[in-house]
């Protein structure tokens, strides 16, 4: 009893023994029984982009919160085209956890997200464009602050352009300070974006 | 070429302190500005920038992230010693052990520590020099502590166990008697301890590795995430996720959360501080 | 001094709540998802929380199905959203809301609910 050095055995892998690692046992291990074997199979299969169609698919099947997870980490880190296509997907998905993941995910893939970024910020839901918008405030892009002076000077959705001001008060220059105005003078009504405009005004001038 | 003192005036500040509270989750409260505009001032001038700025618009856009690595770099102190935040370990033994014990399937495998990363090896030794000390029941279980490093350089000091005076600092005299020799300049641990605790390298994003590292009951995890990007702090914190055994804890460095990186594990508050548990109920 | 938690993931939403409930006496900690308003309160206790619905980690609902689960004086709660929908009106109350309140909010009826919930009435 006490201290002591860890036995061989303590370590050693049953559960993914089963099935081959090799690409067709890793999708067949998608779909196993046991959530522990189904993130194994999702954690690996990051190293396979040719799986990104077997992954997205997963999601709309899987009920474990924690493989939805891992599903999410490796679609980020396959990162291209078909892997954002699948996470822009889960924005429409009527669970919240999947869509608030999935905009954490597309955040860490500027490059793939922004192509689709024109297209999003149109879309006639309100919610996604919200969402868009969400995406952008992490967004290392240089068209950020482009995408949120055409936001704020066009949407017609309070809470669309409130989402938008709120991020221009960090990233916004000079150039966005007209937009800002015509958003103050659009809103008269609304006290929240009378102060997120004067705060995001405030800062911009600060510089 | 004269140097004009840089300044960062109040709205800046603000800015620079929403922005890297959701980067980082670290809030600079109004009584930490002058260390906060020191180090900004620092960076801003190292990198060549020409006012705060110029430096924020780099920090936000910066593709690989550098810039922002380094500034948490120079806004965090990590300096590792024996004994560093004790009173993790006081949760260690006093209640975190305590519920494992209560509460765990197989009641005859051994507990399973996992200390990570394992620079020198204070952490892990500590852990093992404080369960000797403060835990009795010590006496009847067996635990297992494993430590890793993805540095193998640092893994073979960490198994030589050789230690400077600042590194010991903290630890009281009769522990350090007890524990360490006294070889000239350094402080030499028992082999007693070296031999009971296992070193291995291991990269905590390589699922490879991880495959390897599992069936732990906690594992320590301090100040290391905070140098990691997001999408590298996720799958790290999946991975622990598996390599736990079902309400299984890990305890982060203190200015790190859980709450900023993965919804996979519960808050748990102890009088001693807060750590983070898998599930018991967890598949 | 009454103590509220403001959970939302937008700085400047959270920098307007706090200014209208400090302004009127009010003491006003913030949380940036429902995770982080988890441990803050562990840390606690609050009077009242401010919950946004849509946030990274952990959403509103979420944040209040866990607190409603170990929260023994059931702590009363606003939830602060951006969708008006009686369906999510619905959903918040299921989730352990008292009352909804729809962004972007307005400082009168901000004060309002919070006072009918600690109950002020108008007189303060």
């Amino acid at each position: 009893m006490g201290l002591r050095k860890q036995s061989p055995k303590s370590s050693a892998s049953e559960d993914e023994r089963r099935l081959p690692r090799d690409l067709p046992g890793l999708i067949t291990a998608l779909s196993a029984a046991d959530p522990m074997t189904r993130r194994w199979a999702a954690r690996d299969l990051a190293a396979r982009p040719e799986s990104c169609p077997a992954l997205i698919a997963r999601i709309a099947v899987e009920t474990e919160t924690s493989v939805i997870e891992v599903i999410l980490t490796s679609l980020t880190l396959i990162g291209d085209n078909t892997a954002v296509a699948g996470l822009i997907d889960c924005l429409r998905s009527e669970n919240p956890m999947l869509r608030n993941a999935a905009i954490e995910a597309m955040k860490q893939l500027p490059d793939e997200v922004a192509p689709w970024m024109g297209q999003l910020l149109e879309d006639p839901d309100p919610d996604i464009r919200i969402f868009a918008v969400d995406v952008l405030e992490s967004l290392r892009h240089p068209q950020v602050e482009d995408w949120l002076i055409g936001v704020i000077a066009q949407d017609d959705h309070v809470n669309v352009c409130a989402t938008a001001v709120d991020l221009l008060g960090e990233v916004g220059s000079e150039r966005a300070a007209p937009a800002l105005q015509a958003l103050k003078a659009r809103f008269a009504e609304e006290p929240y974006i009378q102060f997120a405009a004067d705060l995001a005004l405030k800062r911009i001038s600060a510089n | 070429m004269t140097l004009i003192p840089q300044l960062i005036k109040d709205e800046d500040f603000r800015k620079f302190r929403e922005f890297f509270y959701r980067k980082t989750g670290i809030l600079f409260e109004d009584s930490k500005r002058y260390f906060v505009d020191k180090r900004l001032i620092e960076r801003i001038e190292a990198t060549g920038s020409e006012g705060f700025r110029d430096y924020f618009t780099m920090l936000r856009f910066q593709v690989s992230g550098t810039e922002l690595q380094m500034l948490v770099n120079a806004m965090t102190v990590n300096e590792t010693y024996f004994f560093r935040e004790e009173y993790q370990f006081e949760c260690l033994v006093n209640s975190i052990l305590e519920e494992i014990i209560a509460h765990r399937r197989d009641k005859a495998a051994p507990i399973r520590i996992w200390s990570v990363p394992s620079s020198s090896g204070e952490e892990p030794y500590g852990i093992a020099i404080y369960l000797l000390e403060h835990w009795p029941r010590i006496s009847e279980l067996d635990v297992e502590i494993i430590s890793s490093d993805i540095d193998t350089d640092i893994l073979t000091q960490a198994r030589r166990g050789h230690y400077s005076t600042r590194a010991i600092q903290h630890l009281p005299a009769p522990l350090l008697k007890k524990y360490f020799r006294r070889r000239g300049e350094f402080y030499q641990i028992e082999d007693s301890l070296r031999d009971v605790v296992e070193f291995t390298r291991a990269n905590v994003t390589d699922p490879a590795d991880m495959r390897l590292h599992r069936h732990f009951d906690v594992i320590f995890c301090r100040n290391l995430l905070i140098y990691f990007d997001d999408l590298s702090r996720k799958q790290t914190a999946e991975s622990f996720y598996d390599a736990l055994n079902p309400g299984g804890f890990i305890c982060l460095g203190h200015s790190e959360s859980m709450s900023r990186i993965s919804a996979l594990f519960r808050v748990r508050k102890f009088p001693e501080t807060i750590v983070y548990q898998k599930p018991w109920e967890a598949r | 001094m009454k103590r509220i938690l403001i959970i939302d993931d937008a700085a400047t939403v959270r920098l307007y709540h706090r200014g209208i409930l400090e302004g009127a006496g009010y003491s006003v900690t913030e949380a940036v998802n429902g995770l982080e308003a988890l441990e803050r309160a562990a840390e606690g206790p609050f009077d009242l929380y401010l919950v946004d619905i849509n946030m990274p980690k952990l959403d509103g609902y979420g944040f209040l199905r866990e607190l409603r689960a170990k929260d023994i004086p059931q702590t009363p709660a606003i939830m602060v959203s951006t969708e008006a929908a009686d369906h999510d009106q619905q959903l918040a109350l299921a989730s352990g809301a008292n009352l909804y309140l729809v962004k972007p909010s307005k400082p009168a009826q901000l004060l309002a609910h919070v006072r009918l919930l600690l109950g002020e009435g108008q007189t303060s």
